[in-house]
């Protein structure tokens, strides 16, 4: 047993010897061996200094930190502790620079649009519409040119749809209902299929602030005599509406759709609001908004009521929606 | 010390029972994975006591003497391996040993 033991140890040093010379042989003839090996010229070359203020090559201290770098770009001598904030405002790289060259961009856009909103034919749209467009036009471009690339798209996009700049045409022609879920407004087109004409005039009027149970409205003596309801009530409660609002050619859409009625939207607030005479009103979440708004003064489409009441009073509040003359 | 059987003692007779004994125990260990264990402390523990750097030290002197480009694996082998089952300090063998000898004394009953 013993010598079996002995030999087994034997075997077990022959293999370390033999994976010892495959090491060495390999090293050997990748050149890596004789690295370590020093003659006495290079050992008193590199050796090691051990002076004070010196480190350990024999340099001196402090003499690379002031090196100053020319700038590639712009060929300035910068120093080397500024130098790589300066590259990336030199080239135009780096998070830092985008932000302040879109903010220098929003700045001369607000400035030269600036001038151009106080041309005279701007400010007489301004006038004629009673949605004031182009007034929250500017609130919104503002407060879009803040950051107009910045990551909040998602918000600035819903003031570009007021932008003079949009793609979008003429807006007014746009349908404009705003949506509760993402306070955009849809830029469909007028006929847009999701939205009702009544929700269009409620978007219109809720971003008019203006005060739907007050009776400023009804003092309004702009109002036309010839609303003719009776004329017009008997519209079919489907997509007719829509044609019908689209015969009336020059009003805003935003205004009384029926033919005759040209009563914008801010007059319209009187012109059958009756928030509260409405018991057979909309039942559906619209009818909310379209409580506010003179709702009566369209035919509403089936899918809500099949009621058609545009009472036309101008000083009173229609009575109840059925008693329309 | 015994003198050492290898297997290539016996060629073409039939296995005598202490060879057999060899074989069934060499395999154990290999099966067990004994033997890697084995091997593997023997190198940590030459490492330790500095046998390897010395046996490269003789291999460097070696290698000069022959000249780096006509250096092969089996002159390297055959020059090194008696000077390294020389060196070999005691301790070390001491404890392979008692480690192989407890390993035989387990295994030899199966």
């Amino acid at each position: 047993m013993e010598g079996l033991a002995q030999d087994i140890f034997a075997e077990l040093i022959d293999d370390v010897c033999l994976g010892l010379c495959f090491e060495v042989h390999r090293s050997a003839k990748c050149g890596f061996f004789f690295l370590d090996d020093v003659d006495a010229e290079s050992m008193q070359e590199f050796e090691i200094v051990d002076k004070a203020g010196v480190d350990i090559f024999g340099q001196v201290y402090n003499q690379c930190k002031n090196r100053d770098c020319e700038c590639p770009n712009c060929g300035r001598t910068i120093a080397a502790a500024r130098f790589a904030p300066h590259l990336e405002k030199c080239l135009g790289m780096g998070r830092n620079s985008s932000r302040l060259a879109n903010r220098r961009l929003a700045n001369s856009n607000n400035s030269s649009l600036n001038k151009s909103e106080s041309d005279p034919e701007d400010n007489d749209d301004i006038n004629d519409n009673d949605w004031s467009y182009s007034s929250e036009k500017k609130a919104k471009k503002r407060k879009a040119d803040k950051n107009p690339n910045s990551p909040r798209r998602a918000k600035s996009l819903k003031h570009k749809n007021g932008e003079i700049g949009s793609g979008i045409s003429d807006i007014m022609k746009q349908c404009g209902v705003i949506s509760e879920h993402t306070k955009k407004m849809c830029t469909r087109s007028h006929r847009c299929p999701q939205h009702t004409d009544d929700q269009r005039r409620a978007s219109a009027l809720e971003t008019e602030e203006v005060d739907v149970d007050g009776y400023d409205g009804v003092e309004n003596t702009s109002y036309e005599p010839s609303c003719l309801w009776d004329a017009t009530s008997d519209t079919s409660p489907t997509d007719s509406v829509s044609s019908k609002n689209s015969e009336s050619p020059p009003q805003p859409p935003i205004s009384c759709g029926y033919d005759g009625c040209g009563i914008s939207a801010k007059d319209s607030v009187s012109h059958g609001v009756a928030d509260d005479a409405d018991p057979e009103g909309t039942t559906s979440s619209d009818s909310k908004k379209n409580k506010k708004s003179h709702i009566q003064c369209s035919p509403i489409p089936a899918a809500q009521t099949g009621m058609v009441a545009c009472s036309g009073k101008k000083k009173k509040r229609p009575p109840t929606p059925g008693s329309s003359p | 010390m015994t003198s050492r059987r290898n297997m290539a003692d016996f060629p073409d007779r039939k296995l005598s029972k202490d060879a057999q004994l060899r074989q069934s125990i060499n395999q154990k260990l290999i099966e067990n994975g004994e033997r890697d264990r084995l091997k593997e402390l023997l190198r940590t523990k030459l490492i330790e006591c500095g046998w390897k750097d010395q046996m490269k030290a003789h291999c460097k002197e070696i290698i000069r003497q022959k000249g780096l480009e006509h250096v092969t694996v089996e002159e390297l082998v055959t020059e090194i391996t008696p000077r390294g089952r020389a060196l070999v300090p005691d301790s070390v063998k001491k404890e392979l040993l008692q480690r192989i000898r407890t390993f035989l004394a387990q295994n030899s009953n199966f």
